[in-house]
């Protein structure tokens, strides 16, 4: 009897619990949002296990969720600016190879610890040429809030990351200039140098 | 995620010794402007950029020499409740220069908030070293005499590095005389303001580090973010171009060479339909001033509400 009883309220609750999941899938979050935010789960996640896994964990992990989330190739192309023209096309995907290791590298270095961070959605703003920019802000126990806004375009048949602007730092702009100076100043290959040493550095701290 | 938390704080160096500096600056500069042509300047921002970056190196070293050694030293002998008591007091001191500088930007309501904050730390926080503001809801603001002037639509000028003091603009230099004259700490004796530069170098800590870390070209590194951090506190975080940027790089074509300083240069770029901006901006402000003091009357008493309710819980502990 007893038995027949949990069986029934199991099947109930299971019945409950998939009514939510079609009403969730119903509301159709706007998919631009839900990039953002799944991204968002899977960094505040990383960093919970932070303390108990390597840096090569958190890198394969992180890995998926960063270059689904984000459009690198383009980011790649942008930071480069007009340069993009002069180099050959494997230097190109060499370019975009190394530029999304350090992209991986960097998130799997900075989000490693944790002390009660989350992110909160403030709202979302449609650019005057078919972008979205999704604001929201980085929670600190005892800290200001970070605002973080997501830059994202869509690209084939779903949104991408192309520029994360912290408290109005805009990452892309930075890398863009840094990129091109060390471009101009330097060339090609010391660029890579640069890149790969970063990445080998985030792997030892 | 400490270095997270420090990414925002590169740049608070106490500009103590600046009015001292600045007269040297002044002499350099001209100097600098008579030798510049020798390197294409990549960037429309920053056209000193040869003598910029030898400075930037000489300040580096200095750094790793000596100021980075006395701040570890400092942060390894000086227990962390210390070390926040000293970050709160100097902090709290420079409220004073953030309420002037809230009202010449017409901000009344904020600096009727940064009035009661620095009351209520100075009285409840033990003269300043215990935050007690914060928990009642009053954050910290930012503001300084160089976000005043670009309210007041003075432009920015170039980008300037000042040997021992770092990144500043040429709007920055008035900016920061007047901040230092409005800054009780500038009047006390040498040890203090020895502290003070102390204990922000050890504050800057973590953000310096991060540099290091990320940084492909740590002087383009700490230009850009300086511009675009000092931009995004004059405008408080609405302007739209930083938002909005990709979209024109799309559409103009990203490799156009025109457009290399594109994104540097956002600050500088509107010319006289910036001013217009600037001047309706703060014509805004002071419509919105009869609304301000409203409100004003409000956040006081409010304030007053949560102090009594925290003296009373002092009282019961």
């Amino acid at each position: 009897m007893g038995f027949n009883r949990i069986k029934l309220a199991s099947v109930l609750i299971g019945f409950l619990f998939l009514t939510t999941i079609a009403n969730a899938a119903n509301q159709n979050p706007a998919p631009a949002r839900q990039v953002v935010e799944s991204f968002q789960n899977e960094l505040i996640a990383v960093m919970k296990i932070g303390k108990s896994t390597d840096f090569s964990g958190r890198y394969n992990r992180l890995y998926d969720a960063v270059t689904q989330s984000h459009d690198l190739p383009k980011i790649a192309r942008i930071v480069v600016g007009k340069e993009w023209e002069k180099l050959s096309e494997s230097q190109q995907n060499q370019l975009v190879e190394v530029f999304s290791k350090l992209s991986v590298a960097s998130y799997a270095h900075n989000f490693k610890d944790y002390a009660g961070e989350s992110f909160d959605f403030d709202s979302e703003e449609e650019t005057t040429r078919g972008g979205v920019v999704i604001h929201t802000r980085l929670k600190i126990p005892d800290e200001k809030d970070v605002k973080f806004d997501y830059m994202l375009k869509e690209q084939g048949d779903s949104w991408r990351i192309i520029n994360i602007i912290a408290n109005g730092v805009s990452d892309l702009a930075l890398k863009r200039s840094e990129y091109t100076a060390v471009l101009q100043r330097e060339g090609f290959d010391a660029l890579i140098t640069k890149i790969n040493e970063k990445i080998d550095n985030y792997s030892k701290l | 995620m400490n270095t997270l938390r420090n990414i925002m704080r590169p740049y608070k160096r106490q500009y103590v010794l600046s009015l001292m500096l600045t007269s040297l600056f002044v002499l350099n500069s001209g100097c600098a402007t008579t030798k510049v042509g020798g390197q294409p300047a990549l960037s429309k921002a920053d056209p000193y950029e040869h003598i910029n970056r030898k400075t930037f190196v000489f300040n580096d070293t200095v750094d790793d020499y000596v100021a980075e050694p006395i701040a570890s030293a400092y942060k390894a002998i000086t227990p962390q409740f210390v070390q926040t008591g000293v970050f709160n007091f100097y902090n709290n001191l420079k409220n004073v220069n953030v309420i002037i500088n809230d009202a010449l930007q017409a901000k009344f309501k904020q600096s009727a908030q940064d009035t009661g904050r620095f009351v209520i730390n100075s009285s409840l926080g033990l003269l300043g070293l215990v935050d007690v503001a914060k928990d009642v809801g009053l954050e910290q603001n930012e503001e300084d005499f160089d976000q005043t002037l670009a309210v007041w639509g003075i432009p920015r000028g170039p980008y300037l590095v000042i040997p021992l003091l770092g990144p500043t603009t040429v709007r920055g230099i008035p900016g920061a005389v007047f901040d230092t004259a409005a800054n009780p700490s500038s009047y006390v004796g040498a040890p203090v303001q020895l502290l003070s530069l102390l204990n922000a170098r050890a504050n800057a800590e973590g953000a310096l580090k991060f540099i290091d870390e990320a940084a492909l070209d740590p002087y383009v590194f700490t230009r850009e973010s300086f511009l675009q951090w000092r931009h995004s506190l004059a405008t408080d975080g609405k302007s739209a171009a930083s938002t909005d940027f990709l979209d024109e790089l799309d559409e103009l074509g990203e490799f156009d060479a025109e457009n290399v300083g594109l994104i540097a240069d956002q600050a500088s770029k509107g010319g006289f339909g910036n001013y217009i901006q600037k001047f309706e901006r703060a014509a805004q402000s002071f419509s919105g001033a009869a609304q301000s003091f409203d409100e004003t009357a409000k956040t006081f008493e409010d304030a007053g509400n949560k102090a009594d309710k925290l003296q009373g819980d002092v009282r019961v502990k």
